[in-house]
């Protein structure tokens, strides 16, 4: 028994394609990374030169940097603010309504699966000004076109409204599954002693679901350190880096103009605010709301 | 008025599937359109004429095809691969008598799960320089396997785990090695977790941008995504000709995604790993 499952070569064989990639592809490039930053590397030449924490006094002193850091947060803020309330408006109607349960599930995950590449052309086509939806509506209204990825008080909201539009629905079928798994009777119980829809939603199904809703938050703050690919897509930062985020910063700076030694200092401090923000979540907020047990 | 109450939701409800559909209409009516002056004139509905030449174009001069293709390819192969890898571990951490080490293992691979992968692009662009693989498709899966393996493990793992004790006592009194039980016995009663995994890493493949757009250079070589961002580059001014290669890339998807949809959500959801 023991002999057959005890066996270190076998253990190690098995173990080890994974482990080795593990390395190399997430533990290694960390510290790389850190060495990296620390030098006036050009990312091609042999030789390097350390210059202690200078690119990162580069970045703070930078005004595009900071520029870009409050995309980040703009990103943050809309989907806590603007998004994760819709997401329990929108799960609280799906799970109350009798009919059309599972069209409503199936479409509005749909754009979750997508390419975030391909929506962000579908959604360039869209914001065209001359043949785009969206001022064809706002024409509807009498509303006078917009340049919406090209004037920059508009593009950050534009691309904010693409994000939303693709993610909205991920999360919606997440607490829509929290919502389902709440046993009936909670609910039942509650309608007998005379409380109205509205009413059994704010004061059982809503604190039910908190936990679930803090785990929305923790993945839409994730996310939202992780976009770029709808960015370099959509605007490629622009215009005059209004749409710039530190991701789009970091590869503007590494890849298109050789700094890469500055670009690996800016991956680092990408690294380092996500950590803080999760972490931060986690002890102010996440701590606070129990665990549910029905 | 019951009626009428039982009706509200779905007013709303109807008004959000319809901001969730109508881009897609928007994009598939404009398809068959001839220009962009008939996208122009008439952008709600279908035009007068049907016409599918943009889609023979987009599919042919464009090269979708090769796209396509290679988006297939390397999306399969590397799911595969990082399944296969993911599970020899998964396989070892729950069910092999090394507690101790493997507690260790799965712990340090569960870190992975928290390291945001846009801080990675640049030393990973790095190694593969170094390794000399740069605008090759080697440079591209590699890290798709890497980065699956931490999810794939997780999920695979808390299947293994759920399997009885029994299967290994009955497997090893009637001979087996360890290799194996693994074939044999755990691989087949995986597979519903298996197939899950498989269909998340596949579409997190098929859909990545960030790694195709700067790994690799020559036209041939990229995948649908950077493909496609190419292509409206070059034809951006004929936004017909855009939309048809817009739904050569969304269909494909949206196949899968009729055929397997409570897989994919309840693969997707269960790995939370994307924002």
């Amino acid at each position: 028994m023991n002999k057959a499952l005890r066996n270190p070569l076998i253990y190690i064989v098995f173990i080890l394609p994974a482990f080795v990639l593990f390395l190399a592809f997430f533990i290694y490039p960390i510290f790389t990374a850190v060495n990296n930053s620390l030098t006036s590397w050009n990312g091609i030449s042999k030789h390097m030169t350390y210059i202690g924490l200078d690119n990162y006094v580069t970045a703070f002193k930078d005004v595009a940097f900071w520029k870009s850091v409050r995309n980040n947060l703009y990103f943050i803020l809309f989907s806590c603010l603007i998004q994760v309330p819709l997401i329990v408006i929108f799960s609280l109607l799906i799970a109350n309504v009798k009919k059309l349960k599972g069209l409503y599930k199936t479409a509005v995950f749909m754009p979750s699966i997508m390419s975030t590449a391909v929506i962000g052309i579908l959604w360039g086509f869209i914001y065209n000004p001359d043949f785009g939806l969206m001022n064809e509506l706002l024409g509807i209204f009498g509303i006078e076109p917009i340049y919406w990825l090209s004037d920059k008080n508009w593009a950050m909201i534009a691309i904010l409204i693409t994000n939303a539009w693709q993610w909205t629905g991920f999360y919606i079928i997440m607490v829509l599954a929290a919502i389902l798994s709440i046993p009936k009777e909670l609910d039942e119980a509650a309608a007998i002693d005379g409380a109205t829809g509205f009413q059994r939603a704010m004061k059982i199904t809503l604190p039910l679901i908190m936990p679930i809703v803090s785990v929305v938050i923790m993945l839409s703050v994730a996310g939202a350190m992780k976009a770029a690919d709808i960015i370099l897509v959509m605007t490629k930062g622009g215009p005059a880096g209004s749409t710039d985020v530190m991701a789009t910063y970091m590869i503007r700076y590494a890849i298109t103009s050789f700094r890469h030694g500055f670009g690996n200092s800016i991956a680092i401090l990408i690294f380092i605010f996500t950590m803080i923000i999760t972490v931060l979540y986690q002890v102010l907020i996440a701590r606070r709301s129990e665990r549910i047990e029905y | 008025m019951r009626a009428l109450k039982k009706f509200i939701p779905h007013i709303f409800l109807m008004g959000y599937l319809l901001i969730i559909l109508y881009p897609f209409l928007f994009v598939l009516f404009s398809s068959v359109k001839t220009d962009n002056q008939s996208i122009a004139a008439n952008p709600f509905g279908l035009p007068s004429s049907i016409m599918f030449d943009n889609y023979v174009n987009a599919w042919v001069n464009a090269k979708i095809s090769t796209y396509f293709f290679n988006s297939l390819y390397i999306g399969i192969l590397s799911a595969c691969v990082s399944i296969l890898f993911a599970a020899m571990l998964a396989f070892a951490v729950t069910r092999m008598r090394y507690n101790k080490i493997s507690a260790i293992v799965f712990q340090l691979i569960l870190i992975g799960m928290l390291i945001p992968n846009n801080s990675l692009l640049l030393p990973i662009y790095g190694i593969m320089r170094n390794l000399d693989i740069l605008n090759t498709h080697m440079a591209l899966i590699l890290p798709y396997v890497a980065n699956a393996i931490p999810f794939s493990v997780i999920i695979l793992a808390a299947f293994m785990r759920s399997l009885p004790g029994e299967i290994e006592e009955a497997a090893v009194i009637d001979g087996l090695s360890s290799a194996g039980l693994f074939a044999r016995i755990i691989i087949p009663l995986t597979i519903p977790a298996v197939v899950t995994v498989f269909i998340v890493n596949f579409l997190g493949n098929w859909n990545e941008f960030l790694l195709a757009n700067y790994f690799l250079s020559s036209n041939e070589l990229k995948t649908l995504p950077v493909g496609m961002v190419g292509f409206r580059d070059a034809y951006n001014t004929n936004y017909a000709q855009m939309s048809a290669g817009i739904v050569f890339s969304v269909v494909p998807v949206l196949v899968i995604y009729a055929i397997l949809q409570e897989k994919i959500i309840e693969g997707v959801t269960a790995g939370s790993v994307k924002g």
